[in-house]
């Protein structure tokens, strides 16, 4: 019965996928920018080109008939993409397109990607409202979108402003984020200002850390010149990446022991400092491999295309690893540091706030 | 002398300091898949095929950040087959994701670092793109599956004789809270890391619809969706593994005591 019940709500998530992406496909109207399908391709090998580095690739020639979605025509167009489509992409009968209108002559600014990323979160949240119940899903999204919210207001008021301190914005976004993230999840409660505290701390102790290396060493080995998309001075830049990054980390690992040890306290009220110290160790060692980890992968994976691109032309690794890994690899290491720092400190500061709670009894 | 040399060596000591043999554990696992991915760069450079590659290497990281991560067996099986689950799904789960988005490659924005490098070098971009998604999300995909399957064993081991309907109501709570810190982790972790592409997209006031449709900013957006749908999901399988196995056990218990 209860599977049955099950296979309904899966049928229901497929149902608002397909929905979704149907819509998206035809949301056309939606954008004033002309939108067009391409109904037809025909593609042609024009020429097998080899580089200096003795790769050697094929251009080809693509003729598309697009019918425009807003508006009420077809036009012609022509493409060019190399098949590693570096830059240049392949496009197929089908694909939607966003193009512009420059003069008299029409270009791809670039594929209609909204129904595919539209499709994939619509599954994330079925899937999500089936496994847990509608109030703590809707929480959770809600403190995502806040923080969306927070974080975008954040970058206008970085862009617009012209003499703002970068550093001091983002910190200030830090402590929103992390109170923000912390009270939908735990309430206001002393359990909540604990967690917080404590990751605010590591948080700080952290890049104070970073800081200090970098003032000492000169920035030696480091550099911030190799930062992609740069409009601004890029040292705060990463200085604001580092602080985003490690806090949600430390947040994710402070909640945890912070949480293990309220269970302790529960128990026994009368416990002793050394007590939920070394519990608080014991539980931080078991998580903090796996959660350097998941920094790690998203840091490292993202370099990955620039280093396949580096490689391919000639470069060599030792080059590569200075230039296009260097901040990746400075990321990860200095998230690590607070993750590992997150658990001394959380220990710490809540062995010594119970123990005084209890001699005060 | 090199900061980022004293960072790894603080880090290093930190680790000793508060893992002892477990940190020093953590800091080689977290080399090896260094070494993986360093591998899985240099395999995928000589065109083997990107989908066996990247399942072997897969494999790899997820057993060195598993069984690296805690030495009781129980937990780091089924977080093991957790993930190799999860990541299967995902993977295939990528593949149509890139057929229909198209997320390979770079754009205009990146001229700059691109400049004098040769763009026609014959590597299938298409693959790395499905590549990097399948790597960022191994990580979370690990965390999620370790954390449920310690917190769940520790449950089992207090009251082994727990009926499976309040095991299963155990998992639903356990898993939410796991649910909600790790989908933050990830969150932060993918905002934090873009904030320069973001700060680029509104300084030069792109339209809303380049938004919602521009190939660097999606591709991220899509990396980010998949690692949380990769934590749901490895929170729900592992669960599952668990109740599965406890039902079995008790049934294999009861035909043991009529066999006495």
């Amino acid at each position: 019965m209860t599977f049955i019940k099950q296979t309904k709500k899966y049928i229901v998530v497929f149902l608002a996928v397909l929905f979704a992406w149907i819509f998206l496909r035809h949301d056309a109207f939606l954008y004033t920018n002309p939108v067009g399908q391409v109904t037809q391709v025909s593609s042609k090998r024009v020429q097998k080109i080899t580089d200096e580095h003795n790769n050697s690739d094929i251009i080809m020639t693509q003729h598309l008939t697009i019918k425009l979605l807003n508006r009420n025509q077809s036009i012609k167009l022509t493409n060019n993409y190399a098949q590693s489509q570096i830059m240049t992409s392949k496009y197929r009968v089908g694909d939607q397109l966003l193009l512009e209108k420059i003069g008299t002559n029409m270009h791809i600014l670039s594929l209609k990607r909204d129904a595919t990323v539209g499709g994939l979160a619509t599954l994330l949240i079925g899937l999500l409202l089936v496994y847990s119940k509608w109030r703590a899903t809707s929480w959770l999204l809600f403190s995502l979108v806040l923080n969306v919210i927070l974080f975008g207001l954040t970058l206008v008021i970085n862009v617009q402003s012209k003499n703002v301190n970068v550093f001091l914005l983002f910190s200030v976004l830090a402590i929103l984020l992390a109170t923000g993230s912390l009270l939908l999840v735990l309430g206001k409660t002393l359990q909540m200002g604990i967690t917080l505290l404590t990751t605010l701390i590591t948080t700080a102790i952290t890049i104070g850390i970073l800081v200090l290396v970098l003032r000492l060493t000169n920035d030696a080995g480091v550099h911030f010149e190799t930062m992609s998309y740069v409009t601004q001075l890029p040292v705060t830049l990463f200085m604001a990446q580092t602080i985003i990054g490690v806090l949600g980390a430390v947040m994710d690992e402070a909640a945890d022991i912070v949480a293990m040890q309220f269970g302790m306290r529960r128990e026994n009220a009368t416990r002793q400092f050394s007590d939920y110290w070394h519990a608080g160790m014991s539980v931080g060692r078991d998580i903090m491999g796996t959660l350097i980890n998941v920094l790690f992968m998203i840091f490292i994976a993202e370099t990955m295309p620039m280093v396949f691109l580096m490689l391919r032309n000639g470069n060599n690794w030792t080059y590569i690893m200075d230039q296009i890994m260097n901040l990746g690899i400075l990321q990860t290491v200095i998230s690590g540091i607070g993750i590992v720092l997150a658990i001394p400190v959380t220990s710490a500061l809540v062995g010594w706030i119970m123990s005084r709670k209890v001699s005060r009894l | 002398m090199n900061a980022i040399g004293i960072l790894v060596i603080i880090l290093f000591v930190l680790m000793v300091f508060v893992g002892k043999g477990q940190g020093v554990k953590a800091f080689f696992g977290l080399l090896c898949n260094f070494l993986a991915i360093f591998i899985l760069i240099i395999l995928i450079n000589w065109q083997f095929n990107p989908y066996i590659v990247t399942i072997i290497m897969s494999l790899i990281i997820l057993s060195i950040a598993i069984y690296l991560g805690s030495d009781n067996i129980e937990v780091t099986n089924t977080a093991f087959k957790t993930s190799i689950i999860v990541v299967a799904i995902l993977m295939i789960l990528s593949i149509v994701i890139q057929h229909f988005g198209q997320f390979q490659g770079f754009t205009t924005e990146n001229s700059e670092e691109l400049e004098g490098l040769s763009l026609t070098v014959g590597l299938p971009f298409g693959h790395i793109a499905m590549i990097v998604m399948v790597i960022s999300i191994l990580g979370a995909v690990a965390e999620a599956a370790m954390a449920i399957s310690a917190d769940l064993s520790e449950v089992v081991n207090r009251a082994p004789n727990m009926s499976s309907t309040s095991l299963y109501a155990h998992t639903r709570i356990i898993g939410g809270q796991i649910l909600g810190t790790a989908i933050n982790t990830l969150f932060f972790g993918v905002l934090g890391a873009n904030i320069p592409l973001l700060i680029w997209f509104v300084r030069l006031r792109y339209p809303i619809a380049m938004f919602v449709n521009a190939k660097l900013l999606m591709a991220e957006v899509v990396t980010m969706l998949l690692g949380m749908l990769g934590i749901l999901l490895s929170i729900w399988i592992a669960g599952w593994l668990i109740v599965r196995a406890n039902i079995k056990q008790q049934k294999m218990g009861i035909t043991h005591e009529r066999n006495i």
